[in-house]
């Protein structure tokens, strides 16, 4: 398949075929971290640079691991101490690493389209989105993708429940485009208070009651749930959101037999999951955190030209 | 020096003329309307083709002048809106200072005098300081000009305030303009609530924002018999509140904005976040859209007001959630207007819609001014003339504008002002002289 996308700022035009073939390419990469030497050529003398303007671990890492394993140069850039707390603007900040001779821009920004807004502004690196506000982080939703499609097979006609913040959620806006176009049917639970306000236009379901949405469900995947929402006064309290909505055993026995459970981490124990569930054997949340590399190898492979 | 705008069709203001008419117009003024007019040594304008309307007005646009002058001041926004066809502005007192004294009102004529533009009336603050507390000084920048109060960038919050405001000024012919907004339903919004805050998780604007408003002011109005305007109105339930308020027959009158009647909340994301499309009140519903012209058709919205907003580009080049709030459009919202309504399949009788530019928004105004919505002999020659057949692209490098981005930069419109004129100077021409 000729790879068509230069950038990933969102998922939108990623066709079920493009999915398919990307889910192929990170089982090629989940192979290479398996091997004893964990290196391949594929991207020796590219340089990719991690912009990181809200904090991030696992990202970061995911990202950095990926590009090193692929023989990438990476380096971090992150906010702080940098030239935006001088007061650059992000519009110098891009040029500026661009001149520099950055073939990737992996950009997390807590502003919904700012990957947008740097796709614009630059001409020859590559611009991927590794988190924008509230709006997409479309890695994520690969990498949940990736890590259901292993376990469960051909989605198509799966059943899946997201619960938690929904309006809040980044991961949930990229997994309900990329799931739905594989051919799972959604169903959003948790408190009115944190759902977007026209989840029709998002060709969702929604259910308060986290029984009926969990029922039949081949995915149960769990938000976490943040203390400021408590502080915002949209949730009274997490002991309240954990009793109402929070994933036990009992959440679990009302889903499909080999249903499988995820989260994206970090999790918060005994709030949005009991640890029973996170470490019990429906469980795939380390199995993301694999194909998180993978699928971010696959990732900077596509789009920095390896495939050409 | 007079002039002869020669062969045009006139509107008056009110109705559309069906014959080729000429307009004499001498010392400032229109001496005459009527076929072949003949004057020695008059300049000769060839407006055949082309309509010949009273000077259009705009009731709200922001000049930035005292304080901001870098995004916009006087003298560039009087010329911008004569070049986009505008004869009468009204700015906006969300300066810095505001204009909240006598001497800021004076200052901002002053101004506008000496600006070689449109004509440029002031609005001055409700409050002092534009900070919601104390009742400005009201009386005496109506003695000075000043042609509306309003707290414009921001609602006057606090009700109590507002009533008195209308109780007071009820005397001075001067009409309160609302920036309908409650805040405490868009602290930290960015887009309409619905479809696009859904999809990108931007947080809504709900439309009960507005309507809350609305529904204050109205009550306010009706204890008080004091006229209210509500400005920028931008959705459904906005227009019906103040629909129900004037079959009621209270003082109640609105103006819509150009981008309102030819944007959707879409827009956000397919400029994919460009910061070109944020706006205060948010760019609303495909719904909200019609139900504006809806507005436009039955008289619900008096005036099409352009809220021109203009920002350096180093305010407004920056992602969504960073940018101001604001499009600045002055110099083609007419064309906008006269273009969409086109592509719409023309939803109302062009004199209705041309009325909203000149006698809807000329009744708003103080008496002495009244007269600038229409084309009569012996009124001001304040004249604007448009081509509808004319096709131009906006090109924002030529602005007189000190702004730079714009929705509709780039793009091709159908519909041009091709002639302003204030106090029977020419101050944008596009036409060429009878030979």
């Amino acid at each position: 398949m000729e790879w068509r996308h230069r950038n990933l700022i969102g998922l939108e035009g990623w066709t079920r075929e493009e999915l398919l073939f990307f889910m192929e390419q990170a089982n090629y990469m989940e192979e290479i971290i398996n091997r004893p030497i964990k290196k391949a050529p594929a991207l020796r003398g590219k340089m990719v640079v991690n912009c990181f303007f809200e904090n991030s671990t696992r990202t970061r890492v995911s990202f950095e691991m990926a590009g090193k394993m692929l023989s990438a140069d990476v380096v971090n850039w992150s906010s702080s101490g940098s030239s935006a707390a001088k007061g650059e603007t992000l519009r110098d900040t891009a040029w500026t690493l661009e001149a520099m001779g950055a073939d990737a821009v992996v950009v997390r920004h807590g502003q919904v389209g700012v990957p947008d807004y740097l796709a614009k502004k630059l001409r020859s690196a590559a611009i991927i989105n590794a988190g924008d506000g509230t709006n997409g982080h479309p890695t994520q939703a690969l990498l949940d993708l990736h890590s259901a499609w292993k376990r469960l097979g051909d989605l198509n006609g799966a059943k899946m429940a997201i619960i938690g913040d929904v309006l809040h959620s980044r991961v949930a806006r990229s997994d309900i485009q990329a799931f739905r176009r594989m051919g799972v049917s959604i169903t959003l639970c948790g408190p009115a208070t944190l759902m977007p306000e026209d989840t029709d236009s998002l060709g969702v379901k929604y259910v308060s009651d986290v029984r009926e949405a969990a029922r039949g469900a081949d995915i149960l995947y769990f938000l976490r749930i943040q203390a400021e929402r408590q502080e915002a006064g949209l949730i009274p309290s997490t002991d309240e959101y954990h009793r109402r909505w929070g994933a036990n055993d009992s959440t679990v026995a009302l889903a499909s037999k080999n249903a499988v459970v995820m989260h994206p981490g970090p999790m918060n124990r005994g709030v949005e999951i009991a640890s029973s569930v996170a470490d019990g054997p429906n469980s795939v949340i380390l199995g993301q955190v694999r194909s998180g590399v993978a699928v971010r190898m696959a990732l900077l492979y596509l789009c920095l030209g390896g495939a050409r | 020096m007079s002039i002869i705008l020669k062969n045009g069709v006139v509107f008056d203001g009110f109705t559309l003329g069906t014959e080729r008419e000429d307009i004499l117009v001498k010392d400032g003024v229109v001496a005459r309307r009527g076929a072949d007019l003949a004057e020695e040594g008059a300049r000769l304008i060839d407006c055949a083709g082309r309509i010949v309307c009273p000077g259009f007005i705009d009731l709200h646009a922001h000049f930035r002048d005292p304080g901001f002058e870098w995004r916009e001041d006087i003298t560039s926004g009087a010329r911008a809106a004569a070049a986009g066809g505008y004869t009468t502005v009204v700015a906006m007192p969300n300066t810095e200072p505001a204009v909240d004294s006598q001497v800021a009102v004076e200052y901002v004529i002053s101004r506008g005098e000496s600006a070689g533009g449109a004509r440029v009336l002031p609005a001055a603050c409700v409050s002092r300081g534009r900070k919601g507390g104390r009742m400005a000084e009201l009386g005496l920048m109506a003695q000075s000009g000043a042609v509306f109060f309003t707290d414009d960038g921001s609602p006057v919050s606090n009700a109590g305030l507002l009533k008195t405001a209308l109780r007071y000024s009820r005397d001075l012919e001067v009409r309160i303009m609302e920036h309908p907004e409650e805040p405490s339903l868009t602290e930290g919004a960015q887009v309409n609530e619905g479809a696009v805050s859904a999809s990108s998780g931007l947080k809504g604007w709900p439309s009960s924002a507005e309507v809350i408003d609305i529904e204050r002011g109205v009550a306010l109005c009706r204890e008080t018999d004091s006229p209210i305007h509500f400005t920028h109105v931008s959705t459904e339930h906005g227009i019906d509140a103040i629909r129900r308020a004037k079959r009621e027959g209270l003082p109640v009158s609105c103006d819509v904005t150009p981008h309102h009647l030819s944007l959707d909340e879409n827009y956000v994301l397919v400029g994919r976040f460009s910061s070109t499309y944020k706006v205060n009140p948010p760019l609303r519903t495909r719904r909200d859209v019609k139900m504006l012209w809806n507005a436009v058709e039955d008289g619900t919205a008096d005036a099409i007001a352009t809220d021109h907003s203009p920002y350096h580009m180093d305010d407004k080049d920056v992602p969504f959630q960073e940018a101001p709030f604001g499009i600045a459009s002055i110099e083609c919202s007419v064309a906008v207007v006269l273009d969409t309504w086109r592509k719409l399949g023309r939803p109302v009788p062009l004199e209705r819609l041309l009325s909203l530019f000149t006698s809807g928004p000329g009744a708003l105004l103080p008496r002495s001014w009244r007269s600038l919505g229409a084309l009569r002999e012996g009124a001001r020659a304040d004249v604007t003339v448009i081509d509808m057949e004319e096709v131009r692209t906006v090109d924002v490098s030529e602005w007189k504008s000190k702004a730079r981005v714009c929705p509709w930069s780039g793009e091709m419109l159908q519909g041009w002002p091709v002639l302003a004129m204030v106090d029977g100077r020419i101050r944008m021409n596009r036409l060429e002289e009878v030979k």
